[in-house]
């Protein structure tokens, strides 16, 4: 039941603090599963990383081993095979994705509205469809024996012999980028065509009349025009290119000779296969670090750009 | 809107090359769908049957022999929960944080923007123990709480509640309106939107989620259909027509959701990303 | 409310008491075709000749939860767990006062939801599984120890130090074993005669043959253009068929001799995976790195490929009615070894029980398992033989099962219960992966080797 004059809003103490009061009541169910779910798990994986945590062992003063985890992971080939490997995903995916859908968003943001809608749905399904039965079928589809990939190829003459996609450490991961691909494009094509169909007519026309060639258009006002989106591409895209683990699970799970192997799904493994939950909460510190720092540079280059 | 110059060749490559382009993003569903009418004979030829020439419907009904309904029916119950919690927790929380200024606003959008970045499968085995402890292990709500406590919800309504105009909330003050009338009466109507939107989205997101549900949930019968087309890979040999059915159940519904709110669904993702 | 709860509460003790008292006396039961004759009203406070009366069926309800992988084979078309629900019902209705509700679990995921739940501290009271992980449990100190359940008379029937051993961690007993079965390979009948490759097979008595036959009879497979069986490494499941084939092939070993340390790097033991290397080369041997167990076995159920190496009762009677709509013939053979003379791992499958700190709990499970395995038609719906020799022959007449009864003479040493076995699994398919890729045989399988053995001792 605030009474107080618009003028005094923010300058009185006394109304800060009950804004304050009501603002936390406001907040409480959001902040209640937010600290219960996300705060507090996070919290207990970045104590147990310090202890020798298995199925064994409970955590306790026994199995406090400090830095141990962190000092093993950086000697551990199989852990920074698993970096390695994740970094590569968003190297290629991140621009990928970006310029795909930047090259897509500039054709149809000009067409019919009605066919427009279509072109966004259809490349928006993928994402609908969902991961486990996007995965199956493609799983299907790069089968060696039975996939529609080597019939295709091999009756178009471009292979003689079946390739096991999945079962070559050059093709597969290319085969998780390819997944990846279609399954990440749908929103950002969404953002850009929202992006580009805002930009402003008039600046268009006014280089026109300057005489400025339709490429010139594009690089020197759409694209400036739409760099906030791009950024906020960027940034989901590598998140979650990062935390791709279902495409790695129900894939390949981590082979051939973990050319595929991601620290999430390493992490995973870890965990539930060996049992060895410090060491592998270690591996989600060290992720979420490396997620912090990246998420972290791109905001800040963002509200530059953006202003929220 | 500049309109397209009719028949220039770059035009016509790049709307051909989009159409190629939109057939094979069409495909993976096409094979769903074509897929789940094969019989395991058909499905595993060395020459693939473009089309089910001999249509069966023997994998739906082996699909229906497991508790494919009881997966449907929990996947929606997860979903719509999830979604009408993080609605309301979203909602109050994204307009306080976008229009009240009180003691520690900053610290905790600092706090939910640093989380949202951070991946979910991190807090795997605390979130394991949590839900045991709070007696809910292969239960639904050990995967809709989690969903309910990932801010993002919270960031989109946000930005969506930086366009309430000020002048409107301040009106109501001076009509002495308290604060939760102010809430459903003013602000709900303006960020309507927003609700749709953010509904959509977290009914989608929650329906496709593979990990949580993965770690959640275990006995049969309280799969999702995620899960339950995963188990349906058995140990010994794929059956991949059945295997597509259960692609096809579970994907086919919410493709329908989809479509039918679009809309709300495309403005969401925009409104939230490009300007609150 | 508080009145219920402390009902409860009385009972369980109660329950408890009996059967702690209880489980001593089941020293006296009988085995298989003892228990056959158990009257179908008794409690089991009632069947132990020192329970005192108080535990009446109404008053020890115990609910128990069971988790079983598709194992039991199902009545046709039948969806998993249907037969579980069977014996379980069976099981209530002699013993009213236990009720079991049955959660199917699939093996993909199996291993990471029981981790998940014993993490959590709510893992199921009975769990269907096989030693590799049971064992590893129960070292872990998550299983109740069943070393009463293992009386005099019991072990006589088993009468096989081995498979008792693959009861056991650290000298206890935490899996009561069901039945058991060799893991073999097969070949496709009409693929091998049609290449000639059948002339270096033996049919005969219990079919062993060499690895120069074997060796002979893939180059013609390979000539008339079959596909050849893979060598699969990917995820989990069925790698003993690959070790198997791998170790017999120069009559190498997965284990030293005294089960102390994992030695697949013998001298031997990289011959052999030079050998196979030069196979993949020659396209003779499958590229499996796609593969795990279940995906070969769906190769070759379809007629894909030519050969099997992850073959056994479960997978050729879980794929029956695939094979015959592929026109699919298998014939179930050893592993080819230089000296004729095959080691083949094998199957047990079994029942242990999680300490959920309820004796009341653990005791009625005990009951249940007991019973279970007493029951034939448990161990026939396995498809695998039974522990109990007792139970004598259970498949009379076939043919088939008359061979695979001469393989069990070829089990070899059971080492899934060594420390550290789901870490060397992951070492050994590693290591396959990399065979593919030409690297060195003799450095990989070292260092396979000593990751695994690091592994041994957390």
């Amino acid at each position: 039941m605030t009474t107080a004059k618009p003028n005094q809003r923010g300058s009185s103490h006394n109304l800060m603090r009950k804004e304050t009061i009501v603002s936390y009541l406001f907040l409480l169910p959001a902040l209640l599963f937010f600290i219960g779910f996300v705060l507090l798990p996070m919290g207990l994986g970045l104590y147990t990383s310090f202890f020798n945590y298995t199925m064994k062992n409970p955590v306790s003063a026994d199995t406090f081993v400090g830095l141990r985890h962190y000092i093993d992971l950086f000697g551990n080939p199989a852990f920074l095979q698993a970096v390695r490997n994740t970094v590569f995903l968003v190297i290629v995916t991140v621009p990928a994705v970006t310029l795909f859908s930047l090259w897509v968003s500039s054709f149809i943001y000009r067409i019919h509205a009605g066919l427009r809608s279509v072109f966004r749905i259809i490349f928006y399904l993928p994402v609908v469809t969902g991961t486990v039965a996007v995965v199956v079928v493609w799983k299907w589809i790069f089968h060696e024996y039975y996939g529609v990939l080597n019939y295709l190829l091999k009756s178009g003459g471009v292979i003689e012999k079946n390739i096991s996609w999945l079962g070559s450490s050059t093709w597969a991961i290319w085969c998780i980028i390819l997944i990846m691909f279609t399954t990440y494009v749908g929103q950002p094509i969404v953002l850009y065509v929202a992006a580009l169909g805002n930009v402003d007519p008039s600046l268009i026309e006014a280089a026109k009349v300057d005489g400025a060639t339709d490429m010139q258009v594009f690089w020197k006002i759409k694209w400036a025009q739409v760099m906030p989106t791009t950024l906020y591409i960027m940034v989901i895209t590598t998140i979650n290119t990062f935390q791709c683990f279902s495409l790695v699970q129900l894939l390949t799970r981590g082979g051939p000779s973990g050319s595929t192997n991601t620290v999430m799904y390493m992490l995973y493994e870890t965990a539930f296969n060996l049992y060895d939950y410090g060491y592998a909460n270690a591996m989600g510190v060290i992720l979420a670090i490396m997620i912090g720092i990246l998420s972290a540079m791109q905001f800040k280059v963002m509200s530059k750009e953006v202003s929220y | 809107m500049n309109k397209l110059k009719k028949s220039s060749p770059y035009n016509i490559l790049t709307m051909l090359a989009l159409i190629l382009l939109a057939l094979s993003f069409l495909f993976p569903l096409y094979w769903i769908i074509t897929g789940s009418f094969k019989s395991q004979m058909v499905a595993v030829s060395a020459t693939p049957a473009w089309f089910p020439l001999e249509p069966t419907v023997d994998n739906y009904i082996r699909l229906f022999k497991n508790p494919a309904v009881k997966w449907l029916t929990n996947t929606v119950f997860v979903s719509l929960a999830s979604m009408v919690l993080v609605l309301l927790t979203a909602s109050l929380a994204g307009y306080t944080l976008a229009k009240k200024r009180f003691y520690g606003r900053a610290f905790v959008f600092a706090l939910i923007i640093a989380s949202m970045a951070l991946p979910k499968q991190v807090v795997l085995v605390p979130l394991v123990r949590i839900m045991d402890f709070l007696k809910l292990s292969d239960n639904p709500w050990a995967v809709i709480l989690p969903t309910v406590g990932w801010p993002f919800g919270i960031f989109l309504m946000k930005q969506f509640s930086e366009s309430i105009p000020n002048e409107v909330l301040e009106s109501a003050r001076i009509d002495g309106a308290g604060e939760l009338r102010t809430f459903v009466s003013i602000v709900t109507p303006i960020i309507k939107p927003a609700f749709g939107a953010l509904g959509i989205f977290t009914f989608i997101n929650t329906w496709n989620d593979y990990f949580l549900q993965l770690i959640m949930l275990r006995s049969r019968a309280n799969l999702t259909i995620s899960l339950g087309i995963a188990t349906l890979q058995s140990e010994y040999a794929t059956n991949y027509g059945l295997q597509m059915a259960g692609a096809a159940l579970g994907s086919i519904p919410i493709i329908l959701i989809f479509i039918f709110f679009q809309k709300y669904f495309t403005q969401g993702i925009t409104m939230g990303a490009v300007k609150g | 409310m508080k009145k219920l709860a402390l009902a409860l509460a009385g009972t369980m003790v109660a329950l408890s008491v009996a059967a702690c008292g209880g489980t001593t006396a089941t020293t006296t039961q009988g085995s298989a075709a003892g228990t056959t004759a158990k009257p179908a009203e008794t409690t089991k406070a009632a069947e132990t000749t020192k329970a005192p009366e108080n535990t009446t069926a109404e008053a020890a309800k115990v609910e128990l939860t069971w988790w079983v992988p598709p194992t039991f084979i199902q009545d046709k078309d039948a969806p998993a767990g249907t037969y579980e629900q069977q014996l379980v019902d069976a099981f209530t209705a002699e013993n009213p006062n236990i009720t079991i509700k049955v959660e199917t679990i699939d093996f993909t995921t199996a291993s990471e939801k029981i981790t998940a739940a014993i993490e959590g501290g709510n893992a199921a009271d009975i769990l269907f599984d096989a030693p590799g992980r049971i064992i590893e449990y129960g070292k872990n100190g998550k299983l109740v120890p069943l070393g009463d359940m293992f009386t005099d008379e019991f072990v006589q029937d088993v009468g096989n130090d081995a498979m008792l051993s693959a009861c056991m961690g650290n000298g206890e007993y935490y899996m009561y074993p069901l039945s058991a079965s060799p893991f073999y390979m097969a070949i496709n009948k009409d693929m091998w005669e049609a290449s000639g490759a059948m002339e270096h097979v033996n049919l005969e008595g219990d079919r062993s043959w060499t690895t120069d036959d074997f060796e002979q009879a893939i180059i013609k497979l390979e000539a008339a253009g079959y596909n050849p069986g893979v060598l699969f490494c990917s995820g989990q499941g069925g790698d003993q068929g690959t070790r198997a084939f791998i170790n017999n092939l120069y009559s190498s070993n997965t284990v030293n001799a005294d089960r102390t340390a994992y030695a697949f790097d013998s001298e031997n033991g990289i011959k052999a995976l030079t050998k196979a290397q030069e196979w993949l080369d020659a396209g003779t041997l499958g590229n499996g790195v796609a593969y795990n167990g279940g995906g070969s076995i769906e190769l070759f159920v379809a007629g894909t490929t030519s050969f099997e190496t992850c073959w056994g009762t479960s997978a050729a009677g879980n794929n029956a009615a695939t094979m015959e709509a592929a026109g699919v013939t298998p014939i179930s053979l050893p592993f080819p070894s230089d000296d004729g003379k095959a080691e083949l791992e094998y199957l047990v499958n079994g029942l242990c029980i999680f300490d959920n700190g309820d004796a009341a709990k653990a005791d009625a499970a005990k009951l249940f398992i007991k019973w279970l395995a007493d029951q034939t038609e448990a161990v026939t719906r396995t498809g695998a033989f039974p522990v109990m020799q007792s139970m004598g022959n259970l498949y009379p007449g076939d043919e088939e099962k008359a061979l695979l009864s001469e393989f069990t003479k070829m089990y070899g040493p059971y080492y899934n219960t060594m420390d550290g076995f789901a870490n060397m699994r992951a070492q050994w398919y590693g290591m396959l992966q990399k065979l593919h890729e030409g690297a060195d045989p003799a450095t990989i399988a070292k260092e396979a080797v000593t990751a695994a053995n690091a592994g041994m001792n957390p």
